[in-house]
């Protein structure tokens, strides 16, 4: 199957015009890539390292998602936890299957996010950022209340684990859910709805004066966003099979912000390349242990000070850096003649 | 009776600690806009410095205290005109600035110091007795150290100059500038008020609670409830909000116990936030 996609993608690279196929070309090779990686390099630790990359991408990018309509939840890792706990208790206590408790738990939590998101309709910009801010962190603190039922301070153990702890089918299958994800994401911010959203965005007077519902809209955005956080949230669940509150509180949810920022928020692409060199970077410094978070940090300041579209406007700028210096060039040239 | 009063002097403390580092976000915040999300580790930061001037150094503990704001104060300076100027209005890239510099803030003191708690010696020393109520004067003294610096706050915005300057920004940054005040100079003095007030609070809150790297965190949590329940452009919904959430922070963990009470804390605090979703004494968001 990937090779098939790597034999088409040749021709089309070569033949000049038809840049029609160029993005979905590359975009081909890429996952064909990822996908023939444990082939290449047999290594459990690195493809462990890659399953939750793909986790974050998806939370990244569903993140990314709701911010579309205009509104910027400072919850997303709370929503995840929400989806995880959800999964996690079900399989611990109820004994349910992964291939059940995965999909309820994204439904319930799209859900519940739709549910907060109707009261939080009523608040705006910064209001409501901090709104779901607040949410996110009394998440936490009624996990670390739930005692035995949500593990407490303690963290959750014994969920159920998926596909008998299979690296290598593990990777698989969140490199697919990834994969299905991204595509339905995308697809609904190109869609007619992806479009509203983006209308809401720049002017919620505007957008409703011409008769689009702008609650029940933003409302959808929340919807949409907390089912792939739920998604990401229970399928770590199951593949950890361990949960910490620690990894769902406010810092985690601004990492998550980080990662669609760092990369850029304006474009689909920010929140993949953001996450996989947030997550990856510290991982091949993993000598310098201790040091990592500064390394993390470095490159949000040079991306802060140097790139201001994030990394995705890292091309633009070379081009624009290249062709001014060429027009020097060339001007210096023809002064000197 | 012991309760009723340990949960008095408890509230008070708390209160004045949260308007005290709030106040200094606020201003801030009020006048450039900037969400400035490294306000907690800047407060345990000055903790730190604290704890380092007075055990490492051997410097007499007042002088350390005044020196640790000065010293803090200037970082605030410096973050003022390097971190935060060339971004006012972008929303994303303060937010980018604020969390590099929360994690190299916390980093370090975790590389430097590690993760144990660690205390500040107390300030005051001796039990304040009046008929069967003892009090600490360590409550006592803290208490009175952030009224008194929450007295002189007040006085600077309202009664001086450079206040009313502040004042002036942060109702309208076009009209204050028009009018000749010079923005950026009183943002950074407004800048080193804030960091120091935070400082002087890690410090009094590193005697009475102690010290730890992520202690920023949970400030920061509660002083963005403060600034966000009081509402943009407002100081004194600020000490409003302050003792309403030291009362919710003392008296709840009496009546529930353990972390249902912070659940129910944050979900009275969602709920007033949804009754005035532009805050109780401030303007709308932009």
């Amino acid at each position: 199957m990937s090779d098939n996609q790597l034999s088409t993608s040749k021709p089309s690279n070569s033949a000049i015009g038809s840049r029609k196929w160029l993005k979905p070309s590359v975009l081909a090779v890429l996952v064909a890539f990822i996908a023939l990686l444990p082939a290449m390099h047999h290594s459990n630790y690195i493809m462990h390292i890659f399953i939750l990359t793909f986790i974050y991408i998806i939370a990244a990018v569903s993140l990314r998602t709701i911010t579309i309509s205009g509104q910027f939840p400072l919850a997303h890792a709370a929503f995840m936890g929400i989806g995880a706990y959800l999964a996690g208790m079900a399989s611990k206590w109820l004994g349910w299957s992964p291939w059940v408790t995965i999909p309820s738990a994204a439904i319930v939590t799209a859900g519940i996010g739709m549910l907060i998101g109707y009261p939080f309709a009523r608040l705006r910009a910064l209001y409501y950022a901090m709104g779901s801010l607040f949410f996110g962190i009394g998440v936490i603190y009624i996990v670390y209340a739930g005692g035995i039922w949500s593990g407490g301070y303690a963290g959750l153990t014994g969920i159920g684990p998926m596909l008998g702890f299979s690296r290598i089918a593990n990777y698989y299958f969140f490199l697919g859910l990834t994969v299905v994800s991204l595509l339905a994401l995308y697809r609904f911010e190109f869609s007619r709805i992806g479009t509203t959203l983006k209308a809401i965005a720049q002017s919620h007077l505007v957008a409703s004066s011409v008769g689009i519902n702008e609650a029940w809209y933003r409302i959808l955005a929340v919807g949409v966003g907390c089912f792939f956080a739920g998604l990401a949230g229970a399928g770590y669940a199951h593949y950890n099979t361990v949960l910490s509150p620690a990894s769902f509180n406010f810092m985690a949810t601004l990492w998550l912000v980080m990662y669609v920022l760092i990369g850029g928020i304006d474009s689909f692409a920010g929140p993949i390349i953001g996450t996989s060199i947030l997550v990856l970077l510290p991982e091949f410094a993993r000598d310098l242990k201790t040091y990592s978070p500064f390394l993390s940090a470095v490159l949000l300041l040079v991306v802060v000070y140097l790139m201001p579209q994030g990394l995705v406007g890292l091309p633009r700028i070379i081009r624009s850096w290249y062709s001014e210096r060429r027009k020097g060039k060339k001007i210096a040239h023809v002064s000197g003649n | 009776m012991e309760l009723t009063v340990a949960t008095i002097t408890n509230l008070l403390i708390l209160s004045s600690m949260y308007i005290l580092v709030a106040l200094g976000f606020a201003f801030l915040f009020n006048m450039l806009g900037i969400l400035n999300l490294a306000h907690g580790a800047i407060y345990m930061l000055g903790g730190y410095i604290g704890l380092a001037l007075i055990s490492a150094m051997g410097i007499n503990q007042w002088v350390a205290l005044a020196i640790t704001a000065l010293v803090i104060g200037a970082f605030g300076i410096f973050l003022e005109r390097f971190c935060f100027r060339p971004f006012v209005g972008d929303f994303n890239r303060i937010i980018m600035v604020c969390v590099a510099l929360t994690v190299v803030l916390q980093t370090g003191v975790n590389i430097l110091v590690g993760t144990q708690i660690l205390s500040l010696p107390p300030f005051f020393e001796g039990i304040l007795r009046v008929g069967p109520v003892s009090v600490s004067y360590e409550r006592i003294g803290t208490f009175a150290i952030g009224a008194f610096l929450l007295g002189v706050v007040i006085w600077f915005v309202n009664r001086t100059k450079w206040g009313q300057q502040m004042q002036a920004i942060s109702q309208d940054i076009e009209g204050a500038s028009l009018q000749g005040i010079n923005v950026y100079r009183v943002s950074a003095l407004a800048s080193f008020i804030g960091c120091a007030l935070a400082a002087i609070a890690g410090c009094l809150i590193g005697a009475y609670l102690g010290l730890g790297p992520y202690m920023g965190d949970f400030m920061l949590v509660k002083i963005l409830m403060l600034v966000f329940l009081a509402g943009i452009g407002s100081i004194s919904g600020i000490f409003i909000a302050g003792l309403v959430l030291g009362a919710l922070d003392s008296i709840l963990p009496l009546l529930v116990s353990g972390a249902a009470s912070d659940a129910i804390a944050v979900a009275i605090v969602v709920v007033l936030l949804l009754i005035r979703p532009q805050g109780f004494f401030g303007r709308e968001a932009t």
